[in-house]
């Protein structure tokens, strides 16, 4: 029953997904391109801190990076799809680089290096204006054409959008079940327990870092055809907070969690729009509402409600039982 | 099933309710900075054109029609402005008033001229006029015109050999500082300290004293409202003692508010002033902006207030809700005040969009900004 139970939800989700902008005004469908680009990029962050509990604060510089590589590239002519794979190979190395001696120091003192990196990153986008732009920006990136398909309309760019975030998705599913992704957790969990198993940690969190440093580039290259116009405020530390926020939110560590956080960040907000002056306000309240009384994030609702409606899984009574693994 | 049908009902009746109502009514969006750090010139913006809309609502609307005025926050963040804009075209609306930071103008603009909607902005970034969009229209003159009406100040009036330059180092900063760079190149008169800060930063100490010790003759500020209002208490704190003189932000009410005594004696060429109260319009509009919202209205306020009636003018003019109709009538369009009293000033707009206008030198003299000359249109 279990088992049909997941792939059925999974299918749900993206028929969902699917009818979502159908019937929907230019406005809606932009909203759900931006969700579905920043649940890819939390979903990178979620396995530098859900899997292998490494608070970063540089993805925000890591979209900008791969922004600006793509933009670049497509106003000088080259394909989407083949501007999207130096975008993405540098933020990978980037995240290689950046990480190799900043992964020497961990939790808060990694949450200010990379914060550092993010300033210095905002910083050379803005001043180098001979090939950023500056604070001018880019402006005028043309969307990817595939001949038959033409994502210039809003519609069409959606789905574009929603295939990649399916690649993405299905890639990353398949990263935490390798055995990296088994390390990823190990390490998690008891860093000298796996060490002593034999994990390289060292290796095994540069690598999380690294791809989730991707993920990061994957998503700003997707808002460089989205919004046709990057600028570095757009991808400030406010933003690698605001993405941190998702992954919390939604529940770090978990599949979906990034999914749920983005939806929460991105279209919470937009839903509360009626109230007019007051709908920053009542946002704020409700996240801080979430985080005191579901701290492992939304997906952690399900749990706490399954227990308390089914009682918890106990399997020896004298001896207190919590989950692991996630 | 019968959900599907039920949810295809409500879609058709709303459907039919709103294409009822869009007979009625004309919907002009408002999208501004309601929050983040551009809130002090978009709530003002907002109040402007609000009280524009009241008075053509009471004037009969906008060919016959009542005129309709939806909000829309872009949280001061250029991609939320996109999607405000594109939401308010979905929502129908014919004209757009706003964004006033260039940043955000310069993402949504697309989106409007996409759509052939056009838009009044209150951004003053030279950029934007010149990317040849035929539908964006300034409510005041771009940072490449005001800041060389600055010019004869700095060269007859204060006779300045040396000077320095403090800015904001944003899209909108870097536009007038390089404009007035270049212009102080021009005639000769030398850059001595170039001290560019961050939007939203807090603390001048250093870059008042960097200015301090330069030597400078005057200091041309040029900074969004609220880092303009702490660089002048940080300026008065270590008792910098040359002339401060800014472009639009350095005088305005929001920034005295704000530095309270620190404002004294800052001197700025504005595009247009409430306090230039001896113009009958602007006299009345400053007298109706004060009692509806008790405080002094910015130069945003009236920019905003500007905006909402040239649609109405240009409107009324093409004789129909065409978006490309007013965008060829906006070319070289001039609306003299004799025939449309509430320009409050003779303006004009080039085929660009960008606008000219008489506008004023203003000085800081007991907490209120004074008049202190005109400057003819150019």
């Amino acid at each position: 029953m279990r088992s049909l139970l997941r792939p059925f939800l999974i299918a749900l989700l993206l028929l969902a997904a699917i009818v979502a902008p159908i019937g929907q005004g230019n406005y809606i469908t932009y909203v759900l391109t931006s969700w579905l680009i920043f649940s890819i990029a939390s979903m990178g962050l979620n396995l530098t801190l859900g899997y292998a509990g490494q608070i970063s604060l540089a993805q925000a510089s890591f979209m900008a990076i791969g922004a600006y590589t793509t933009a670049l590239l497509t106003l000088a002519g080259w394909h989407w799809m083949a501007a999207l794979v130096p975008a993405l190979l540098l933020c990978f190395v980037i995240g290689l680089v950046l990480g190799y001696p900043a992964l020497r120091v961990k939790g808060h003192f990694l949450a200010f290096v990379t914060l550092a990196f993010n300033t210095l990153v905002f910083l050379v986008l803005r001043n180098e204006d001979w090939l950023t732009g500056g604070n001018y920006g880019l402006v005028g990136m043309p969307r990817p054409d595939f001949g038959f398909f033409s994502t210039m309309k809003q519609h069409n760019f959606y789905y574009f959008t929603l295939a990649i975030t399916i690649v993405a998705a299905a890639i990353m599913w398949w990263i935490v079940r390798s055995p990296w992704g088994r390390a990823f957790k190990a390490l998690r969990e008891n860093p000298i327990r796996a060490e002593s198993l034999g994990v390289d940690t060292r290796r095994i969190t540069l690598l999380a870092f690294a791809i989730g440093s991707a993920y990061g580039g994957l998503a700003g290259a997707l808002v460089t055809p989205l919004v046709q116009f990057i600028e570095p405020g757009s991808f400030a530390v406010a933003h690698s907070f605001r993405i941190l926020l998702m992954v919390v939110v939604g529940g770090a560590g978990f599949f979906f969690g990034p999914f749920l956080g983005a939806g929460v960040v991105i279209l919470l907000p937009e839903m509360l729009r009626f109230t007019e002056g007051y709908y920053l306000i009542i946002y704020a309240a409700l996240v801080i509402l979430m985080l005191v009384f579901t701290p492992k994030g939304l997906i952690g609702v399900w749990d706490l409600l399954r227990n308390r409606l089914f009682g918890k899984a106990q399997i020896r009574a004298d001896v207190k039982q919590e989950p692991t693994l996630k | 099933m019968n959900r599907k049908i039920l949810l295809a009902l409500s879609t058709a009746l709303l459907m039919g309710v709103s294409s009822v109502q869009a007979q009625d009514v004309a919907k002009i969006a408002m999208v501004a900075e309601l929050s983040g750090a551009g809130a002090p010139a978009g709530t003002n913006w907002r109040d402007g054109i609000k009280i524009a809309i009241e008075e053509i609502n009471a004037d009969g609307g906008i060919l016959g029609k009542q005129v309709e005025l939806p909000e829309y926050d872009t949280q001061t963040d250029p991609q939320v402005s996109r999607a405000m804009v594109q939401k308010a075209i979905d929502d129908g609306a014919f004209a757009i008033l706003g964004t006033i930071y260039s940043g955000s103008t310069l993402v949504n603009m697309l989106v409007a001229q996409q759509s052939e909607i056009p838009q009044f902005v209150g951004s003053e970034a030279p950029t934007i006029v010149q990317k040849g969009n035929p539908f964006v229209f300034r409510t005041s003159s771009g940072a490449q015109k005001g800041v060389p009406a600055l010019v004869p100040y700095f060269t007859d009036t204060l006779k300045a050999q040396k000077v320095g330059i403090a800015w904001v180092n944003n899209e909108f900063g870097k536009g007038g500082r390089d404009v007035f760079a270049a212009e102080m190149e021009k005639i000769g008169i030398e850059v001595i300290a170039d001290v560019p800060s961050e939007q939203g930063a807090t603390d001048y100490a250093s870059d008042v004293a960097k200015l301090k010790d330069s030597g400078a003759d005057a200091v041309f500020v040029y900074m969004n409202q609220e880092e303009a209002a702490r660089f002048l208490i940080e300026a008065k704190k270590q008792g910098l003692s040359m002339p401060l003189v800014g472009e639009v932000t350095l005088t305005e009410a929001k920034v005295i508010e704000l530095a309270g005594g620190a404002a004294e004696n800052a001197i700025a060429h504005v595009g247009v002033t409430a306090t230039a109260t001896e113009i009958p319009g602007i006299a009345e509009f400053n007298e109706k902006f004060v009692a509806q919202f008790k405080r002094n209205p910015t130069h945003d306020a009236i920019k905003g207030y500007i905006g909402a009636w040239a649609t109405k003018y240009v409107t009324e003019k093409v004789g129909e809700f065409d978006g490309a109709k007013f965008a060829d009538a906006m070319k070289n369009l001039c609306l003299p005040v004799a025939e449309y009293p509430r320009m409050l000033l003779d303006t004009c707009w080039d085929e660009t969009g960008e606008m000219s206008r008489p506008s004023f030198m203003v000085q800081v003299k007991d907490g209120a900004p004074v008049v202190i000359g005109t400057v003819p249109a150019n």
